[in-house]
Formats: C-alpha cells, structure tokens, sequence
C-alpha cells in the first residue's frame, strides 16, 4: 500500500484540493439520489406485453371434429335414440324433392349438386348406405360412398396425404388412426363453415399491431418488413412493396 | 501495513490543538474535529447506504432465480452420462414439484433408429384458426404472460408468395378470410440449421431423428441463434416465464417442454416427449382441417413420404440452403368444391340459350 502524507492533496484544508473534494461530494450525492430511487422505486423489469386475451378452451380439444354416424344409424327423436329402420320401415318415404320435408328438417343439406336423398340413403333398407348403383354399405363403410364421387380426395387419402390421421406416425402402431370421411365432414354440408380464429400473438417480439395506422395503406404488422419505417407521403419506389397489398 | 506518516508541522490553521495528543506519538489521526467526524460518518452511512439500495432488487429474487450448485455444476447434455442425466432430472423433478406442486413425468428420450422426422403443412387446407398456436402453448409449458408461441400463422394475400406481405395479426370475425390464404410458420427443423452454427457454446445443436434441440441449462442467451434464423422461430424468454400452477403439462422431457428460465432460447421441437414415443405433434393432433401431416420420412409409405412423392412441394426460402425438414404443399383444385346446383343451372341456361 502506497504511503501518502495527509497534508498532499487529499487534505481538505488544502487550498489546491478543495475542487476535488467537493466533486467527490458531487459523486457522493448522486450515488444517494441512485441509491433513493433504486430504494423507493420499484426496479419496473415487466415486460410491456398484454396478457392473452381469453377463450374457450375446448377448441383446444384433440381428436376428431364430429362423431360419424356407425351401424345401427341412430338418430334422437323426443329424447330416444332410435334406429332409422324403427320408422321407416312402417312408414314408406318416396319424397321426390317437389315439396318441403315433413321430417328431417334439421338436416341442412347444402352437398353440391347432390340433392337426393337416396342418392346415399339406400331406399330399401334405411340402415344402409347405397351407392349410385344400387350397391348397399354398411355406415361404417362411407368412404366406399364417397368414393363414388370424389375419386381424387379418395386416392389422396388412401396414401394419407389427404385428412386426419391421430394417435401416432407409425403406421404399425395399434394407436395409428386415420379419420374415415365423416369424422370431419358433415356429410350433408361437407363443405367446413368459416370459424372464429383464436386470439393473435401477445408476444414481446410479435407485439401488437403498431399504432401507426395510416402509415400504409394497409398496415402491416410484420416487423421484418422492409419498408416499415417510411412515411406515408414518402412516394418513392420503395413505398409500391406496400402499394401493392391493397 | 505501514500508517501514514504525519507531518506535525502547524502547515494548516484547520489543524485544532486537540488533534495528535496520544501515547503513540504522532502516528494518529489529527483533524478529528466534530465537524470532520460527522462528515465522515454522513459519508459512510451514505455509502451504507448506497450499497444496501443498489444490492435491493435481491430483494425480489426468491429461490427459484438463484441457480443451485447442483446446476451451476451440470454437464452439458452430450457429456452427462446415465448417473448424470438421472441427478439432473431429480433435480428438475425438485424444482418443478417445488414451484407448480406437481411431480412431473419427466425422462430423457433418446432419437429412434432409422427415423428422421418431416412435416408437411397442405396450404390449400389451412384456415388459419390458429388451434395449433394454442394446443402447442398448452403443450409445451411457454410463459404465458409474456405468451411465448412457436407456430406464426401468416395470412398472405391470395397470389402473392411473398412472406413479407404476410400479417400475423389478423383479426377476421371468421377465417378463412376470402382474400387471404394462410401460412403457418415454426421451426423448420433443418438439415443445415444456420442457428447450430453459430452457437458459441454448442447449446443447440441437430440430433439424429432431424430435431434440433436446446439445452435450457447450458443456453447463455446471447441470441445469436434468433438472428441466425431465417424463418423467425426461435423464441427468447426476456422475462421470467409464468405459468399458472393448473397449466403445467407434466408430461414433459428434458429436452423439450421442461420448464424454462429467464435468459433461455426455446424453439419447435416437434413435440419430441410426444413424437419419440410414437405419438403425433399437438399442433397436428388438434387441427380441426387435417392440413398438418407428420411422420418419418425413411419409411416410404409414411404419409410425408407419399406426400413429397405425389404433391406439389416446396419448402420457404429454399435459397437460402437450409434443407428445411417442413414442407408445404398443395392440392390439386378439387372439381366439385365450387359447384352447386345454381351455378350448373345458370351454365345449363347460358349453353341452351346461347344458340
């Protein structure tokens, strides 16, 4: 350790080092004033992201989106599951679509130009499928049905590549499992009706959309997009990247 | 330690005559007058002070924060061997059990032989629901708020394949919007992984099944990884994750959806405690349209495999060399999707009038 006469510089009654002594009590003060607002202010470490908004957990559900209709076909009348055959096997149904329906109103039948009935219902025996042709399937049999018609969706799923496919990758695994046609298409409106997208990112590098509206005429939100930063009467040829959005 | 020498000499008029006057002749400390002593004591409860204030944020850390000796020591993962990788994951069992009161199923699952892992996203099914952002946020443990999600679903405008025309934010009553189609974006899993490369400590790196993992514990985040990225995936946690004790998935494994800490960088895995078990993603398993396919490309009857040998393929930004192991592809227009009883009458009209 280095040996310093108190009388050098550090002595305050020195006349040479009293600047120096006085910015030390300028260094002094402001660690204080640090040392308070770390103290008394709450060190704010949150990170500015809103909370995700909330929804209904049981679209998070897994497996399939409906449950196909299997053999015996059942349909609930007045709280009673009921085999078709129990009724139409008394009564004889000829509708040929010149009038409303009398039954049945709930099925919303919106299939293409496939409008009949016994198009896919066999006349003969209601618990039954039939084809164009007049062969019968059994219910669990309808991708035979679908078949008929739409050959190259068929084709796609017999080599997986079309539908759903649950439990597991492996096609040896007693948990493999490829969804059957009606286990995601209602078969009297296959078409799937628009649904509501879950809540968006609330993430701190995926943040909410900018509030520069009007920056663009349509905004975009991707924070890696080129242009993101240029004002809107900037009018150059960097600005057609978003022009041509709208 | 030698003591300062005084000079006894009256230089100064400051120096009192009470100053100096003790038995061990002038080696003392002259000067201590009242105004001095205050000074200096002012001066060291300042400084007190100061140090407690600036050492205050420990005040919020709790055990949880500060890592244990037993961590500090682990391994990295390729160096642990069985005895290692079981103290790690007693230790992890602890810590969870500790901070969310469940005991985790957690193990180390090793890649299986003769499998490496592809998905294929079909863009001419994807609605852009977004459950499979969801299913994968409850899947994989992420902090919730902050909410951390691996899977980006852009909506591009219809005719453009430009990803910087996409817009993640989308926010339609209903999907799919009809102008738009969507493109959902994750880890991509490549074959030549630009993140692997330039991590300095080797925290990630490629295993043999095609996924590329993190090491939560011997990530130093620096982020490298994330700028390295070209398709946006990987996921820094800037802030402490929170996650709700009932949220806790407790199937998890250690390089996968274990817990993680402040600092990290997480990513996509295809849900490798789900897929090297057999199981499917939870992103595939809860898409409601079956545009998400999954499997192993080195069977050549996998789905993948016949979906990379039948449809129309392409992977996001091939130039850029990374092999990516996820593809999209699309469907062939299917003739009836657009045909309906009115439109086949008013063409029948049109024919029958036209001549």
């Amino acid at each position: 350790m280095s040996v310093q006469p108190l009388h050098s510089s550090s002595n305050a009654s020195d006349p040479h080092g009293s600047g120096g002594s006085l910015s030390g009590y300028l260094i002094g003060l402001w660690f204080l004033v640090l040392a308070a607002i770390l103290w008394f202010g709450s060190l704010d470490l949150e990170t500015p992201a809103a909370p995700t908004p909330a929804f209904d957990r049981a679209a998070l559900d897994f497996g399939p989106r409906r449950t196909m209709m299997l053999d015996p076909p059942t349909t609930n009348i007045a709280g009673f599951d009921q085999q078709c055959s129990a009724c139409h096997n008394l009564f004889k149904s000829n509708w040929d679509g010149s009038r409303p329906l009398s039954q049945h109103t709930a099925i919303d039948l919106r299939h293409g130009l496939n409008d009949r009935c016994s198009n896919c219902h066999s006349d003969d025996n209601r618990d039954k499928l039939a084809t164009y042709d007049g062969r019968e399937l059994p219910f669990a049999d309808v991708v035979t049905l679908c078949a008929s018609c739409h050959g190259p969706i068929v084709r796609d799923w017999n080599r997986g590549t079309h539908g759903k496919t649950l439990g597991s990758w492996q096609r040896t695994s007693p948990d493999f499992q490829r969804l059957a046609c009606t286990s995601c298409h209602d078969p009297h409106h296959p078409a799937y009706e628009p649904m509501k997208p879950l809540p968006g990112p609330h993430t701190l590098r995926m943040t909410e959309p900018s509030s520069d509206h009007g920056l663009h005429d349509e905004p975009s939100n991707n924070p890696l997009r080129r242009n993101w930063s240029i004002p809107a009467d900037h009018n150059d040829d960097h600005s057609e990247n978003g022009g041509d959005e709208g | 330690m030698k003591l300062p020498v005084i000079d006894q000499q009256p230089t100064s008029t400051c120096h009192s005559s009470s100053g100096g006057r003790n038995p061990y002749g002038g080696l003392s400390r002259p000067g201590m007058t009242r105004r001095s002593f205050l000074r200096r004591g002012a001066a060291t409860t300042g400084g007190l002070a100061a140090l407690a204030a600036s050492l205050s944020p420990l005040r919020d850390l709790d055990s949880d924060d500060a890592p244990s000796v037993q961590k500090f020591l682990q391994k990295h993962y390729k160096e642990m061997d069985g005895a290692d990788m079981e103290a790690a994951l007693e230790r992890i069992r602890n810590e969870v059990e500790h901070r969310y009161e469940v005991r985790p199923n957690i193990r180390d699952i090793k890649p299986m032989d003769g499998v490496e892992f592809v998905y294929a996203l079909n863009l001419s099914r994807c609605i852009g629901c977004r459950r499979c952002v969801h299913a994968c946020v409850e899947e994989n443990n992420q902090s919730r708020d902050p909410e951390i999600q691996y899977i980006r679903v852009l909506e591009m405008p219809r005719g453009s394949m430009d990803i910087e025309d996409g817009n993640h934010h989308y926010d339609h009553e209903t999907v799919p919007d009809e102008s738009h189609f969507y493109m959902p974006i994750q880890c991509h899993q490549c074959a030549n992984p630009p993140c692997v490369k330039v991590c300095p400590v080797e925290a990630t790196w490629q295993e043999p099944d095609g996924i590329t993992v993190v090491d939560y514990d011997w990530c130093i985040g620096c982020r490298y990884c994330e700028a390295a990225c070209p398709y946006w995936a990987r996921r820094f946690n800037f802030s402490k994750p929170t996650l709700p004790k009932a949220d806790l998935n407790p199937d998890m494994s250690y390089l996968s959806n274990r817990p993680r800490q402040k600092g990290v960088m997480e990513k996509c895995h295809f849900c490798l405690h789900r897929t090297r078990e057999g199981r499917m993603p939870a992103c595939l398993e809860v898409c409601p349209t079956g545009a998400r396919k999954f499997g192993n490309v080195l069977d050549p009857q996998s789905e993948v495999s016949q979906i990379l040998r039948t449809k129309r393929v392409f992977v996001l930004k091939a130039e850029v060399g990374t092999l990516p192991r996820f593809f999209y592809y699309f469907d062939e227009r299917d003739p009836f999707a657009q045909l309906t009883i009115e439109s086949v009458d008013a063409k029948t009209v049109s024919a029958g009038s036209a001549p």
